[in-house]
């Protein structure tokens, strides 16, 4: 934000009001053909995510059976989501032949992929098709497009749904840590005295532990680390950054002219910190913001890759690496999630990086 | 400045204390004790019956609750001691002195290849900043940027280990020597070059590219101002300009970065030592975090806190004092 004085030219009567910041930041974003391309590409690993489970699934996206419409599909985003009917009817997750066994008036439209991204396929479990290989003999194929791990999970089927979880990690976590880090910052930035010391204090701390120590120490406190847990972690960890950046710009906006023309008329803090402060101090925080998903992405990666993710079966990438780990010869389960997470990354980052330039005021001041 | 260096030290005291009774709590909190863990990995059949594992609770001072074994554990440490080992039997400083140098190892020469590789390069991108070559560089550098350590470690040992066994581009999968008796000091510090290749390179191609962007960037801005308007007016070079004029005031915070790389330099890396096994400080703190071995990650945390801290002020004292502008009041 410049605090350019307004000029005579801003005033003109007649004139359309000069287009908000956003709108200037946005005009300015698609002039870098390479951060819209990664733009793009965060919405089609987006699409891939939320169409997981009808891109790869071995359970129908519809399915009419017994004269009902099911949703079988839906089991993949949660497991209570599954009809109980098919339970009742014991189908154990094998659709195609029960559907025919048991209703042969059925129907049903299935995913693209017949794969499972948690269990191998069966021998004939989809009529005429062999089951998937095991152990190091699950090449890319036409069957397994990316090949197969050790217990012969189709590494196609793996990378489609761990995209929701890649994502998933990524956006909840750095939500949770902005929404921390935003409140603590703008506080402490707004409040100063003891509140600011207290925070200040608390966020050195934070930052100077050992990130792994405090990750690893969390996630085996809450024991059987979900998906959903590791994101609380990640968030609860990540939100340093972004409060001192938050604290920083409350420091320099709080003595600006309109909070004191604000203050003079009476406004509470609340408002003043929620409706007049807030809005100028978010652009530079939505920068760090955007690199702190690529950095949960990895993060979380990183800890399946060690071993301390979500216990199998999990869908996500880094998972599939530490299956690589015990066996480098099946390159297929290094090429593929490292290049997923390598692509996603470098998108996160290439966005980060075009609005970092679209909200910078200096660039802006050097067009002029 | 005496007085702002004694403010400084006195609330990095304070940093520090927090630090480490947070973590002496959390590492407390978490289920394993390091003399059930490491039975029970061991030998399922073989736990220890209640009597002996309260002797050894008492022995090792764990049969406290956390906040007053906290306060014993200071006592010690202020007294010099970081205890031993529990799951090592071995005091921490002779672990620590056993594993700093491997990591030193490793981190040094990373550190050194990224400023040779990255100073020229940074100097080049800015030369020819805008044209074809100088972006492609810079995106190349960028994507290298994106990819995961461990990603590249895996994709090294495929390449390097498997794809290239026997043939003369084989390099070792892991570990720091091949164990073998060696017969001169060179054929075992050819050994160890040898093992320290791939570890070496993925730690150095991350700080590479973001130290080449960091001198490209600080450069252009440099490079804008007036005083390089003025150079080139009285006729000095391009070279000169560039090298002379301009890199010698991005100095500043280069400077200042080799303050903040401080703990990276005696930390290690817990993911690349981890996959190539390589006997350093990254590696002890992970396995003495899967052991619960509560003395070793007290005395690495410590360490890595007070480097933190010491780097950062390190950093501050050394922009100081290479830009008279900055005062330290």
């Amino acid at each position: 934000m410049t605090e350019t004085p307004p000029t005579a030219e801003h005033h003109q009567p007649g004139r359309p009001n000069a287009a908000g910041f956003w709108a200037e930041a946005w005009a300015r974003y698609q002039r870098m053909p390479l951060a819209c391309a990664a733009l793009v590409m965060v919405g089609l690993l987006a699409m891939v995510a939320l169409l997981a489970p009808a891109i790869a699934g071995t359970k129908p996206v519809v399915c009419r059976y017994k004269g009902q419409i099911y949703f079988p599909c839906l089991a993949y985003y949660a497991r209570s989501l599954e009809p109980v009917i098919f339970s009742k009817d014991k189908f154990r997750g094998e659709y195609p032949a029960n559907l025919q066994a048991k209703d042969p008036e059925s129907w049903a439209i299935w995913p693209l992929v017949f794969q499972d991204p948690y269990r191998a396929v069966r021998t004939n479990e989809w009529p005429g098709r062999p089951g998937n290989p095991t152990r190091d003999q699950g090449r890319p194929s036409r069957m397994n497009l990316m090949g197969t791990n050790q217990n012969g999970v189709d590494v196609f089927a793996k990378m489609v749904h761990g995209t929701l979880v890649a994502l998933l990690v990524g956006f909840v976590s750095m939500g949770i840590a902005a929404t921390i880090g935003i409140t603590v910052g703008s506080l402490a930035g707004y409040f100063g005295g003891w509140v600011d010391v207290v925070v200040s204090r608390i966020t050195e701390v934070v930052m100077c532990i050992p990130t792994l120590v405090l990750i690893l120490a969390l996630l085996a406190i809450v024991e059987k680390p979900t998906i959903w847990k590791m994101m609380a972690v990640l968030g609860l960890t990540g939100w340093p950054g972004i409060s001192r950046l938050m604290r920083g710009e409350f420091l320099r906006l709080k003595s600006s002219e309109f909070v004191t023309a604000a203050r003079a008329i009476g406004a509470r803090p609340g408002r003043i910190i929620l409706r007049h402060v807030l809005p100028n101090a978010l652009a530079p925080v939505v920068v760090p913001i955007t690199f702190g998903i690529a950095a949960a992405i990895l993060t979380e990666s990183g800890l399946s890759f060690l071993g301390f993710g979500q216990p199998p079966p999990s869908a996500s990438w880094g998972s599939l690496l530490n299956d690589a780990r015990s066996n480098l010869r099946m390159w297929w389960l290094v090429f593929f999630p490292g290049t997923a997470i390598f692509l996603t990354v470098l998108a996160f980052n290439l966005v980060g990086e075009g609005l970092q330039k679209a909200t910078d005021p200096r660039l802006r001041e050097a067009k002029k | 400045m005496i007085h702002h260096l004694t403010r400084r030290l006195a609330l990095g005291l304070v940093t520090l204390l927090l630090i480490s009774f947070l973590v002496y709590g959390l590492i407390r909190s978490i289920p394993g004790t390091p003399l059930t863990v490491a039975v029970a990995e061991a030998d399922p059949s073989r736990r220890l019956n209640p009597a002996d594992l309260d002797r050894m609770k008492a022995a090792y001072g764990l049969d406290k609750p956390w906040y007053q074994a906290y306060f014993v554990w200071l006592g010690n440490v202020v007294r010099g001691d970081l205890g031993r080992s529990i799951s090592r039997k071995a005091p921490v400083t002779q672990l620590i002195g056993e594993r700093i140098g491997p990591t030193l190892a490793l981190s040094a020469g990373s550190m050194l290849l990224t400023w040779v590789l990255s100073i020229p390069l940074g100097l080049y991108s800015a030369a020819r900043s805008g044209r074809p070559d100088e972006r492609g560089v810079s995106l190349a550098l960028y994507m290298l940027y994106s990819v995961p350590t461990f990603v590249a470690a895996l994709a090294l040992q495929v390449v390097f280990s498997v794809w290239a066994e026997g043939t003369a581009w084989e390099l070792p999968l892991f570990g720091m020597t091949s164990g073998l008796p060696h017969a001169t000091t060179a054929a075992w510090l050819l050994d160890v070059a040898r093992h320290a290749i791939l570890p070496l390179v993925c730690q150095t191609y991350v700080s590479l590219a973001w130290y080449t962007r960091f001198i490209n960037t600080n450069l252009q801005e440099v490079l804008r101002q007036d005083f390089i308007r003025t150079a080139r007016a009285k006729g000095a070079g391009p070279l000169r300009v560039l090298v002379h004029h301009a890199f010698r005031n991005t100095l500043i915070p280069l400077v200042t970065l080799l303050g903040l790389s401080l703990p990276a330099l005696l930390g290690g890396s817990v993911i690349i030592e981890q996959i190539f096994t390589w006997p350093g400080m990254g590696r002890l703190f992970f396995e003495s975090l899967r052991e619960r071995d509560y003395p070793t990650i007290m005395g690495l945390t410590l360490l890595f806190s007070v480097l933190t801290l010491a780097g950062q002020l390190l950093a501050d004292l050394l922009y100081a004092w290479v830009d008279p502008r900055v005062s330290m009041e």
